[in-house]
Formats: structure tokens, sequence, C-alpha cells
């Protein structure tokens, strides 16, 4: 019984908990994603480094809210400056819609033309972000860091294992779930959330019923540059802020969003967490937890890994090969194919 | 202005600013300048056969180019009996029980009809496939992997030239992109581009991972060469009696121990602009073989299908032509045309780094020069890559002199100032993308827009 | 006449500025400014810069040492050896600071740095390979090679009876290396390594490699990365987790920001970092505060000073700058016999030099080259102990 507890507190700390947080975190930005995808119908490249642009006015914020010394308690003084961040990014969004993205709905230009634009755009955002805060790696955690710490976690329950959760990681998991609550409500209970499905839907049957277009992209702008700052704010306190690792980020953020069937806002977050938990799961090394689990002569030898962690990040994209294989439209049926 | 002017115009740019190059700066940077222009017209053609005959997005090229890279290793490189003895038919046969295993899951998922036991067969197969393979695989690699880790730790190649190689990256890249053609073609056309953009990582953190194959991140330096090196042309007579005669006026005008050190220094310079006149002569050949070709396909009954396709896919699926099937052609042509210009590009580096394969570098680039040269152009491609490779490599000090000049107001020790200076390597990346996003808007066809059927 | 002129402008072009006028000479600094060290560099840069700095007006009869920096990108040798290529040919420097990863090291010293006969120092690649390639004698490198650290980790544990351990390292030549090369040190004394198991830098999640780690079973970890990269990651999410409370450090992991940013739960870490007394070191750290650099710790900011330092010593040495002249000063300025020389006193070694005496350049990371000219390898043992590093002893 104790090494079942044991192996069921091993799992929680290294697969459970921190796939939870970063299957939240991917989830919020497979959200934007997949929002830009079925309103203005293109894969936005620039996506991971719109994440990187809007954190880093959150950090720069923070930094500012710090010296003049505000803070939360134990909460992270991000938290204040996130709201801030979130409209200067929403502007920026914006603004590029109206530079580069806007003439190519003008002219109906082919979906891939914008795909392409997006990647210019995507090198443009790269190079301000490094301008204004440098390549290099960026602290804005503080407030409280744990909420059970590992080492206590032992000492009170007497087990072997321990079991640790992140202030972050409770905060990622907490917001994503008020924000995904709160943007199911507007998408399906407020007229301009339903005059968007309806323009993801039928783009011509909601232009002849008068939705106007211009308000329908502002708005899937300003909800996408929001759910991006906010996800790439709490990957940051999870983690840490550095732009490179945001660029990366595009990667799984695809994955995810076409994992749970492109289009589709609920496929989005199903998405996150399959990419994050199978990044986790199919690299874990299994030995540990079969030990507890299984009779002492069954020990294995080996370290039961199904794949080393070197392959972590491809994990998501033979999931993304797979699906489009076997189930182009993802799990979920996408809205838009 | 008609096409052609255009096409003058452009190339004699090109010349003027290597030229100046030369004088001002020096002759080997001109012509190093040179040699990865003429690279990376032959890997532009690779991708405006795709994007500009096509409309196909591969945003993968890194992944094509690093194959390229690959072969060169595996052609070039002596082969490594130790590493052979020790683990090759652990690899050889893990690789026949992959084949194995792939034909069982093709025939249970042809064979079998669909149901429950179909899906448990497969998952079981695929499972218990998968670890009998690795217990013939694991051990084969440690034991490849202990053989002098060092200097080798890995199986070698053929031993032969590394000119072959440029053949074997262009297959090797063929028989990727036909996997990965199979597998997002046919479906939307973003689901391409970031298939593509996946599989490129993948390929990259395989080559990184996998030091049984090509050492990974130990990297493999000194590959063989096509030409001569350089410390042995400044030992050679007759390479010698070639920079007599062709420095003859400068000599003449200095004697006795004043002469030698002018010749010593002339002979170190003359060798290796020797060395990258080889190349550009090797690679010009190249170009000029894949421009010609691609120019007379365009041209050709099957290059008007194709754009036709691109233009109308409906249409021309309503003519009865098979619209993947062509996609597909395409696709692993081009990707076969970027995987030549990768192996020629580890040749000229003289080793294999596979950390080195970056996106920005080796995919968004290559797609800026397309895009700036004009796609469906041949000679718009490799004119856009000649420029942008260009400005590439002079923005570094463009940027910051430009920073310079910027900030001179600025008081010495003023905070900003340092910032700004420290900031000017991301010029690159400000360049690039404002000038994608402005031809893009601006003159969409590019320098050279393509010739359509009338003019 | 006008061949003449001719023939001399080909000549300054290529013997470095030995012909140029003005009181300036060019010494060329590639280092990775964009890519994934690129939070590495400026430091690094800085470091080799107020070598020259110190030494301004006082080289060659009053000359001064201006540093032109390249980017070598870290990863792409193709821009790197454009960079090199321009530095050479077309800035004419006398010699190079660089480059700073072993791969990107390798491809301008092959095609640009040894063709050309011009000294690379390097103060940061550590690939072994780097021992054996052909230079000429024109490459040099001021941090040892990975190979025999590898064997002062594995004596070290093996003194203090660990004979099971996790390894981490970072997923280029360095780590590779590094790992190789302990590996084979610890199993042939009989330790045993648990998992071996990369990381990429600049992830800032590393728990699935913290799970993998864990679930082998060891005590320790080793961790073979970058004190501001990945390597950071790993001990922070090791420590968040529970996963390890016990840790040996190589050579980019020691840096005082690694316990600035982890705290108190680092004490009782191992480590080992290349060099043989602090006193170096030490004095390195406030010449650079004096001067006011962002960081005095940084890694390889003492390397990347010798690196320079090393340079200019042997200019005065040869009492010229020429290049081969330069190459034939450096081991004579880097060894013994001749006065000891510390980071700061570079104006009193130049005048030593010039009054025809010798020097043994010790500088921030005591350096002494072997035949091959790469730093000897002698290591410090640190451990943490009340929030630093303190030297146990060297080997």
């Amino acid at each position: 019984m104790i090494d079942f507890l044991n192996a069921l507190v091993l799992f929680a700390n290294f697969v459970f908990v921190p796939g939870l947080a970063y299957g939240s975190q991917l989830a919020l930005g497979a959200l934007g994603i997949t929002l830009l995808y079925s309103i203005l119908r293109f894969a936005n490249f620039a996506h991971g480094d719109l994440m990187a642009f809007g954190t880093m006015f959150v950090v720069l914020l923070t930094w500012w809210f710090q010296s003049l010394g505000l803070s939360l308690g134990p909460l992270p003084t991000a938290l204040l400056a996130l709201p801030i961040g979130v409209a200067i990014t929403a502007v920026f969004a914006l603004l590029t819609d109206r530079l580069v993205y806007q003439h190519y709905r003008k002219v109906k230009a082919p979906p891939i033309r914008m795909v392409m634009a997006s990647v210019g755009v995507m090198f443009l955002m790269n190079a301000i972000v490094r301008f204004i805060i440098g390549p290099n790696d960026q602290n804005f955690f503080d407030g409280q860091r744990f909420l059970i710490k590992a080492r206590a976690f032992k000492k009170a329950t007497g087990l072997n294992e321990g079991l640790a959760i992140k202030a972050s990681q409770m905060l990622t998991v907490v917001v994503a779930i008020l924000l995904v609550a709160a943007l199911f409500w507007f998408l399906n209970r407020t007229r301009t959330g339903k005059s968007m499905r309806a323009f993801s839907d039928n783009e011509d049957l909601a232009l002849l019923s008068g939705i106007s277009p211009q308000k329908v992209v502002m708005v899937t702008w300003i909800i996408a540059a929001g759910l991006a700052t906010i996800a790439g704010t709490l990957y940051g306190l999870d983690k840490s802020f550095k732009p490179f690792t945001y660029f990366q980020l595009l990667l799984p953020m695809f994955a995810a969003a076409i994992v749970g069937g492109v289009g589709n806002p609920v496929g989005a977050i199903l998405g996150g967490f399959v990419v994050a938990f199978s990044e986790v799961t199919v690299t874990y090394a299994y030995k540990k937890l079969f030990t507890y689990l299984a009779p002492q002569q069954w020990a294995p030898e080996g370290l039961m890994q199904l794949l080393s962690t070197d392959y972590k990040f491809a994990v998501s994209f033979i999931i993304l090969v797979v699906v489009l294989l076997v189930r182009p439209t993802g799990l979920l049926k996408g809205k838009v194919i | 202005m008609s096409q052609t002017l255009r096409a003058i115009i452009g190339f004699a740019v090109i010349a003027v600013l290597i030229f100046l190059v030369g004088q001002n700066q020096s002759w080997n940077v001109a012509l190093a300048i040179l040699n990865l222009c003429l690279i990376s017209a032959v890997m532009a053609l690779g991708v405006n056969i795709q994007w500009g005959y096509a409309g196909l997005f591969n945003v993968g090229i890194m992944g094509f180019a690093a194959l390229g890279g690959v072969a060169a290793v595996l052609v070039s490189q002596p082969i490594v009996t130790t590493a052979w003895s020790a683990g090759g038919g652990g690899i050889l046969l893990s690789g026949l029980a992959v084949l194995v295993l792939v034909g069982l899951i093709l025939l249970v998922s042809r064979r079998m009809s669909s149901g429950w036991l179909k899906s448990l067969t497969l998952v079981v197969l695929v499972i218990g496939g998968y670890i009998v393979i690795r217990s013939i695989y694991d051990p084969a690699v440690n034991a490849i992997e202990a053989d002098n880790p060092a200097k080798s730790g890995f199986l070698g190649g053929l031993g032969l030239p590394i000119l072959f190689s440029w053949l074997i990256g262009g297959v090797f890249a063929a028989g990727v992109a036909w996997l990965i053609g199979k597998v997002a073609l046919g479906l939307r056309s973003d689901y391409l581009a970031i298939a593509t953009l996946g599989i490129s990582e993948i390929l990259i953190a395989i080559m990184k991972n996998e030091d049984w194959l090509t050492r990974g991140v130990k990297n493999v330096t000194g590959l063989s060469r096509p030409v001569p090196y350089e410390l042995d042309l400044q030992t050679s007579e007759r390479f010698l009696g070639w920079v007599e005669w062709f420095y003859a006026d400068q000599l003449a005008a200095v004697s006795g121990d004043e002469r030698a050190q002018v010749l010593r220094a002339l002979t170190v310079e003359g060798s290796s602009l020797f060395v990258k006149l080889c190349y550009s002569g090797l690679f010009s050949v190249v170009l000029i073989i894949v421009l010609s070709l691609c120019v007379m396909a365009l041209a050709s009954p099957w290059g008007r299908m194709i754009r036709a396709i691109r233009d109308n896919e409906i249409s021309a699926a309503a003519m009865g032509k098979n619209v993947t099937r062509r996609h597909l052609q395409i696709f692993v042509l081009g990707s076969a045309v970027v995987g030549i210009a990768g192996a020629m590009l580890t040749t000229l580096d003289g080793q294999f780094t596979p950390s080195s394969y970056q996106p920005l570098r080796f995919t968004f680039l290559i797609w800026v020069m397309v895009i700036v040269g004009g796609s469906g152009n041949n000679l718009g491609a490799v004119l856009g890559a000649f420029l942008i490779w260009f400005v590439w490599i002079e923005a570094e000090p463009a940027g910051n002199w430009l920073m310079d000049v910027i900030t001179s107001g600025l008081d010495e020790d003023s905070g900003l100032r340092k910032h700004l200076l420290d900031s000017s390597q991301h010029m690159r990346l400000l360049t690039m993308g404002l000038v994608m996003l402005l031809v893009m808007r601006f003159s969409p066809g590019g320098i050279l827009p393509e010739r359509t059927g009338k003019n | 006449m006008k061949k003449f002129l001719l023939a001399s402008t080909i000549m300054a072009g290529l013997t470095g500025a030995a012909f140029a006028d003005g009181h300036e000479l060019k010494m060329g600094v590639i280092l990775g400014f964009t890519g994934p060290i690129e939070s590495l560099t400026p430091d690094m840069a800085s470091a080799a810069e107020l070598a020259m700095k110190e030494t301004a007006g006082e080289v060659l009869d009053g000359k001064t040492i201006v540093s032109v920096r390249g980017d070598s990108t870290c990863t792409d040798a193709a821009a790197a050896t454009a960079a090199a290529e321009r530095l050479i040919t077309s800035d004419g420097v006398v010699g190079i600071m660089g480059a700073d990863c072993s791969g990107v090291t390798t491809a301008i010293a092959n095609n640009v740095g040894i063709p050309n006969g011009v000294v690379m120092v390097s103060p940061s690649a550590t690939s072994p390979a780097l021992s054996t390639i052909e230079d000429k004698g024109f490459f040099f490198r001021t941090a040892p090679s990975d190979a025999r650290q590898g064997q002062v980790l594995a004596d070290i544990l093996k003194d203090k009876g660990i004979t099971n351990v996790a390894v981490t390292f970072t997923n280029n030549d360095y780590g590779k290396g590094l790992e190789a090369s302990f590996k084979a040190a610890f199993e042939a004394s009989g330790g045993k390594v648990a998992i071996s198991a990369a990381h990429e830098d600049g992830k800032a999640d590393y728990s699935a490699e913290v799970g993998a780690l864990a679930a082998a079973g060891a005590e320790h970890l080793a961790v073979f990365g970058y004190v501001d990269q990945g390597g950071k990651g790993i001990i922070q999410t090791s420590l968040d987790t529970g996963a390890f409370e016990k840790f040996i450090l190589a050579d980019g992991m020691i840096g005082e920001s690694l316990i600035a940013a982890i705290g108190e739960d680092l004490n009782g870490t191992i480590g080992t970092l290349p060099g043989s007394e602090s006193a170096g070191a030490a004095k390195f750290k406030e010449v650079a505060s004096a001067a006011g650099l962002a960081k005095n710790d940084g890694p390889f900011m003492p390397e990347s000073y010798d690196a320079a330092a090393l340079m200019i010593l042997a200019m005065q040495a040869a009492g010229s700058s020429d290049r081969a002249a330069i190459q034939s000063n450096m081991m004579g300025v880097a060894n013994a016999p001749g006065e000891k020389i510390l980071p700061g006193e570079l104006v009193k070694a130049l005048g030593i030099l010039k009054s025809g005496g010798q020097v043994d350049y010790e500088g921030a990371s005591n350096v002494t080259f072997t035949d091959v000219g790469e730093a000897a390898g002698s290591y410090k043992e640190l451990v943490v102990k009340g929030g630093k590093f303190e030297t146990v002893k060297i080997r």
C-alpha cells in the first residue's frame, strides 16, 4: 500500500503536476492560434514571438512596479502588470493587422500569403524584442514560490517520495481555467462572440447577415493577443523569460492546435494537454515507478524509458504527423479544413 | 522596364557590389561572399521550384540542407572498421527489423477489416516491435559510441571523393521529401508548412543525438576537399611559379629580402584566393546545370501543367490532372535541389555541425531570397539569393556602423548608447523581416516577376 | 612608385597593421554575439577588451590595441568563417581572440586562420578534438581540453566514495565531449553512471529531463552545462521537485550567479574549475569591477581576458605586429621562465618585455600552455560552503 502511494506521488510529482501546468500554458497559446485560424484563416507563425512581445512588456512593467515598491503580497507582482501588458500587446497586434495583414484580406490573397507575411512579422518582432530587452534570460517571479515543498511533504506524510507544487503552477492552472471559462462564455453568450462563431462557420453568410468583419477581426486580434500575453507571462513566471524559448514554443503550440482540430477552441485545449502530457510521459523513465509497483524480483535492469529526453520536443511533431496521417481533422473535428 | 534589362541591371549591381568589397575589404572576403551566393542560389532554386512553380510552402528547408550535410559525411569519411565490427551488425539488423515492422503494420492496416481487433493488433505490433528493435539497437549504438569517442565513435562513411555526396545529398533529401509529401500533401496548404517545420526539427534532433551516424553534436571536422589545401599550395613550387607570374608587376618593384617578404605574403593570399576560385568554379557548374534544367522544365508542357495546377487546382483536376501526384513530384524535386546545395555547403565548410542548422538562417533566409528575387522566375531566385546573401553578410558591419552614427549624438558612457550598440547584432533580423514584408506588400512579384505566357 | 605603393598596400592588408600608420592596431574578437550563447558573449568580449584597454598606448612604442568584433553565431560555420575572413583580410587584425564554440572555432581555424597564418586564441572551445587539429602552431586556447576535466571529476568522486551518479550535459560538443571523457574515467575507476541524459539550452522547462534523471535511482547529479542556461534550470527543477539535493558541477556551471539564483540549497555541491590558485582570478574580479564591467565572474571571462592579454604580450615580445612573429612568441610569454604576471599587471609586463626581460603570464585563469598550445589543465576542486564557492584543493 505504501509502495502504491509512493508510486502515485512519484507520478504526480514528475508527470502530472508539471504536465498540467505546461499543458495549460500550451493550451492558452494554441487557443490564440486556433482563433486566428478560424477567423482570419491563416496559421500565425508570429504567435510565439507575439507571446514574447507581450511578456516583455509585463516583465518591464513588473520591474518598474517592483522599483516603486508595489506588490501583491504572496502573489507575483507580474499579475498587476498583466492587464497593461495585454493592452499594449493588443494595440500592437491591431497595428500589425492594419499594416500587414489587412492588405492581403482586401486583395483576397490565398491564405498561404498570409502565412508568409506572418513569417515576416515574426522576424520583425523577434528583432524588436531583442532590441528592447535583449536576448537574455530574465527572471521576474516574486512572491511565495511554493504551495507544497517536496521536503515538507515527505516529512508530513512519511513517504519516500516528495511532492512539490509551485505557486506558479497553481496560478497557471487557475488562471487558465478562469480564462477559458470567460472565453467560452464570450463566444457562446455575447453578441460579438456569436458573430465571431458565425463568421468562422461561414464568412459569406455572416457578411450577408450584417456582421461587421472589421469588428470581428479586431476582437479576434485583441483576444489572441491577450491570450498570448497571459500564456507567455504564466510560462515566464513558471520557468523564465527568454525570447528564443518563446520562438521555440511555436511548434508545440501548432501541434496542439492541429491535434485538437484546427478552429475548434475545445480542441485547442485538449491538444495542449495531449502534447504536454505526451512530452512528459513518453520521455519519463519508469524504472522507479515500476520498482514501487511490481514485486521485488521483477525490478528492471534498464531505465524503462520509451524515448530519450533528447527527443522530447520531437514528440509533439510525431503526434502531429500521426494525426495528419490518421485523422487530419484532429481529435475533435476542426471547423475549418 | 523589360525583364531582360532588369535582370542585366540586377546582376550588374551584384557584380559591382562584390567588386567593391574586393577593392575595399579584400578579394578573399569578396570570393567568400560569392561562393556562398552561389550555394544560396542553388538552394533558392530548389525553393523556387516548390513555391514559384507549384505554390508549396516548405518551411523545412533547414532539414533538407542538413540531409545534404549528412551525405557529405557519409560519403567522404573513411570507414571505421572497429566501430563496424563492434556494432555495425546490430545497426543493420535493427534497420531490417524496422522495415519488417513497417511491412507488418501496412499489411495489417490494409488487410484486416476495421474494428477493435485491428486497432489492438496495431497497438501490440507497434509496442512489441518497438521493444524488440530497441533491444537490438541500444547495445549496438552503445558499442559504436564507446569506440574512441573523442575522435571517432561513429561508423564512418564510404571513403569516396566528397563530390559524390552532392548527388547523394540530393537523393537523401528526395527520399525524405517523398515521405513528408505522402503525409502532408493533399491536406490544407498550411499543413505542409507546419509539417515541414516540424519534421525539419526532428531531422536535426536525430542528427544531434544519433552519434553513431554522424557523431552528433561532437561534429565531424576535417572533411576531405575536392580542391587543394592552402598550405600545400604555399609549399608547392608550381604554385609559387604562378604567383610570381601573376604578380610579376608588384614583385618587380621590390628586391632582396623585401621581395621575399612580399612574395611570401602574396603566396599566402594567393593560395586562399586560388582555393576559393576552385570552389567558385565547381559551384558555378552546379548552378548552371540546375538553372538550365529549371528553365527548360518550366518552359516544357510539364511546366505549363504545373503552373496551371498552381493557378487553379480545381480546374486542373477537372482536366484530369492528378494534382496531388504532381505536387509530390515537385516537392521531391525541389527538396533534392536543396539537398544538393546542403552537401555543397558542408563541403565548403569542411565540417558537419548539426547544431549550426537554425531555422532563421537555413529556412527563412532562403525564403526571403526567393520572394525578393521573384517567385516563379528562376533567374529571379538566383538574383535574390545573390542580393540577400550579400545583405545578410554585410548587415553586420553596416548595422554596427549605423548604430554608431545614430548614437553618436549621445554621451560616450550613456546607458542607451551602450544598449543600442550591443543590440546592433539584431539588425540582421530586423532587415530581413522588413525586406520580406515590404517586397511582399509593394512588389509581390519580386525584382524579376514571373513571366506569363504572353510576353 | 605606383607599383611599390601597390605592393605595400597588399603587404599592409596581409601582415596586419605592420605598415599601417597611426597608433592603433586591430585585434579580432570573434564570439557568438547572436545565437545560443549570446547571453555569455558580451561579457567575454568586454573581458577581452579590458586587456586591450589596460594596455592602451603602451604596446610597441605607444600603440593601442583596438578590438574589432565579429559574430561567430556560435553555430553557423559559414557566417563565422565569413566574419573571420573579413577581420583577417580586410581589417587586417593582428590576431584573433576566439572563437567561442568548438564547432565554429574549428571551422575558422581550418578555413581562415591557419591558411592565413593568424594566431587564434580561443577562450572557451574545450572540445578534446581541438587538441589534434593540424594547426601548424597557430591555434591556442586558454581553456583546457575536457579530456582532462572528466578525469579530474572522476578522481574527486572516487575520493569521496561516490559510486553511482546521474549525468546531464548540455547538448553540444562541450557537454557531450566532457560527458564521454567523464564516463570513461568514472567507469574505469569502478563507478557507475546510472543515466546520462542531454539537455538543450534555452528551453526553460526541464521537468521531463529531471524526471528521467531522478528515475534512475542515483543520489548525485552531475551537471555539465552552462551557468545561466539549461544547467541552472536543471538544478532549479531538481530542487523544486525534490529529485536531487546533491550536485556535481563542471566548469561551465561555476559562477556566483548560480548561488545567487538557487540559494542555500546548493551548499555541499562539488565542482571543478580550471586554474590552480585563486590569486589571479580574484585579481581579475578586482580589475573587472574597477573597470566597471557589468559582470566580473561570468563563465570564460577570465579566459577571454587572458587570451587577449597573451597576444598583446607576444606582440611586445616579438617587437612587431607581424602575425608570424606573434605566433612564435606565444609560448614564451605564457610559460616559465620569467616574472609571473597577474591581471592588471599587463603594463608592467610590457615594460619588462620592452627592456628585454621575460614574463610568465599567469593571468586570471593561471595559463600554462602544453606543447600543443592549450592550457595545461590543473583544476580547482570546489565546494559550496555558506553560499560561496571555496577551493578545497588543486588537482
